[in-house]
């Protein structure tokens, strides 16, 4: 499974230390469906690093308040930082379970992962909910569109994900001989630990850096950066 | 549970104990053959590991002098980057993949930070009028738990689309028995959005009004103030105001052609007059 020798690629189960026995042979040695994932994710890459810098840019500009700062709790998204990341790893235990056909641990798992994903959500919703009692609202001014679009579509992300686990909890508890594969969890996985990371960066530059920002002050982290970046290359 | 192989409810893709447990140093910092997987030991360690970096990033910042230093922002940053790093590498198993899926996820990641950097650069530090734009026309936040948020009154003017200004919403509102060229200016004519008459109207686009019933007086030899502020309207670029009136600012005048070209039709001759008349009583 190693190899992407294209001209002589050995069948999948040579090379693989667990071989599906369902699984095609494929000239890259990676089955089409994961490698469409890995594709996919850093495609997604993409369309987060444009939002992520979208915030960026209009760090600081906003010309009315709620500032970040006015409005940004810390503690406790760090607590809902803290459960998408103990999410991961009920996630990881799941696609283990799945990969040693281990149909109950699997279930567990999932339902661990989906609980736990549905926290954060619930976080989110209180977190959103509490902003717009408080007067910002995605239109009220640059931080409150650039946030909400952000942290909305990585909220989108993950309840697509919960949707995709309850999927597959309930297709293993009807049918226990079959499906889902180790595969089929697999790739599941793949998505829910890149919402995850996508999350690392967002709570890093949203919140531990960016949740101190008042208004259109020069004064803030930022500008300073960018002063120091200008200095490097002028 | 991965040393544990399967024994209830099996599933009949899989071969059972093909894969073996990796020790800890091993599944972590060792080469391993492809298809070596860890379980509850490893994956647990890394957890706690995660956890911990996440509890540290969180300590990091708790002190109040620190809060939104530029100080913190390398070691938050590095954390986090290590912290993504080992998502990737061990719970997204990259560490134990195909080198074919870490060079499609690394280019995809590396173009989204070349697409941010560059969006950072461009409009970040390149380009820093928007963030000079925004310091001239703050307003100041304060909190009102209970009452409704006074920062809702304060609209700031939208500077207008080239072509036609809108019927600006957010100025501050004539004040009753004012006079009708007033209501005209801050109401339908759209004068507000872009000319600042203090106390009425705070458009930056244009230069401002404030005293122009008896500057105009002054401005060309041989006009009156009423003949010059008629024909400012009626040709805008008759007399451009601007730099040789001691203002600071120059002024877009293809935006103000059009613009005013835009507004002018929906004027009638009436209009125009309580216009005059109205900017004549700024002194």
């Amino acid at each position: 499974m190693a190899h992407a020798d294209t001209t002589h690629a050995p069948p999948a189960h040579e090379a693989s230390a667990h071989p599906p026995a369902h699984e095609e042979e494929t000239n890259t040695g990676i089955s089409h469906r994961k490698l469409l994932m890995w594709v996919f994710l850093g495609s997604d890459c993409l369309f987060f690093g444009s939002l992520i810098a979208t915030y960026m840019v209009y760090r600081g500009q906003s010309i009315v308040g709620p500032y970040p700062i006015d409005i940004i709790d810390v503690p406790i998204t760090t607590i809902s930082t803290f459960v998408l990341l103990m999410s991961s790893f009920t996630m990881v235990m799941a696609v283990a379970a799945a990969r040693n056909g281990n149909q109950k641990r699997l279930i567990q798992w999932l339902v661990c992962t989906i609980v736990l994903g549905g926290g954060f959500i619930g976080f989110q919703v209180y977190e959103f909910n509490l902003f717009r009692v408080e007067g910002l609202r995605y239109e009220t001014n640059l931080f409150s569109s650039t946030f909400f679009t952000l942290t909305g579509f990585h909220g989108a992300h993950v309840t697509l994900g919960i949707f995709w686990l309850i999927c597959l909890a309930v297709i293993s508890a009807r049918n226990p001989a079959g499906r889902p594969s180790g595969e089929d969890v697999d790739i599941a996985g793949l998505y829910w630990h890149f919402v995850d990371i996508v999350w690392i960066v967002i709570f890093t530059l949203l919140y531990l850096i960016g949740g101190f920002d008042a208004g259109p002050d020069v004064g803030h982290a930022a500008a300073q950066g960018w002063q120091w970046i200008t200095g490097i290359i002028t | 549970m991965s040393s544990n192989p399967g024994h209830e409810g099996a599933l009949p893709h899989e071969e059972h104990g093909a894969h073996e447990d990796a020790g800890i140093g091993r599944f972590f910092f060792g080469r391993v053959p492809a298809g070596v997987h860890g379980g509850l030991k490893q994956y647990g360690l890394l957890a706690i590991f995660l956890a911990i970096i996440t509890l540290v990033e969180f300590l990091i910042i708790v002190p109040e002098g620190l809060q939104g230093s530029s100080v913190v922002i390398a070691p938050l940053v590095i954390l986090s980057v290590i912290k993504f790093f080992c998502v990737v590498a061990f719970f997204m198993h990259l560490k134990f993949e195909s080198p074919l899926l870490w060079q499609i996820f690394v280019a995809g990641l590396a173009l989204g930070l070349v697409v941010a950097l560059s969006l950072v650069l461009l409009f970040g530090v390149f380009r820093p009028t928007p963030r000079a734009f925004s310091e001239n026309r703050q307003a100041p936040f304060e909190h009102h738990a209970e009452e409704k948020p006074h920062y809702e009154a304060l609209v700031v003017p939208t500077p207008c689309p080239v072509g036609a200004c809108p019927t600006p919403g957010g100025n501050v509102p004539a004040p009753t028995g004012s006079h009708p060229g007033q209501a005209l200016f801050v109401g339908v004519g759209g004068c507000s959005a872009c000319h600042t008459i203090d106390g009425v109207a705070q458009g930056i686009l244009g230069p401002p009004l404030n005293g122009i019933g008896s500057a105009a007086a002054n401005r060309l030899p041989g006009y009156s103030a009423e003949e010059y502020i008629r024909e400012s309207i009626l040709e805008p670029d008759a007399h451009a105001a601007g730099t040789a009136d001691g203002l600071s600012q120059d002024y877009d005048g293809n935006l103000m052609l059009s613009t005013m070209a835009g507004i002018l039709p929906a004027l009638s001759d009436e209009d125009i007059e309580n216009l005059v008349d109205y900017l004549l009583t700024l002194q």
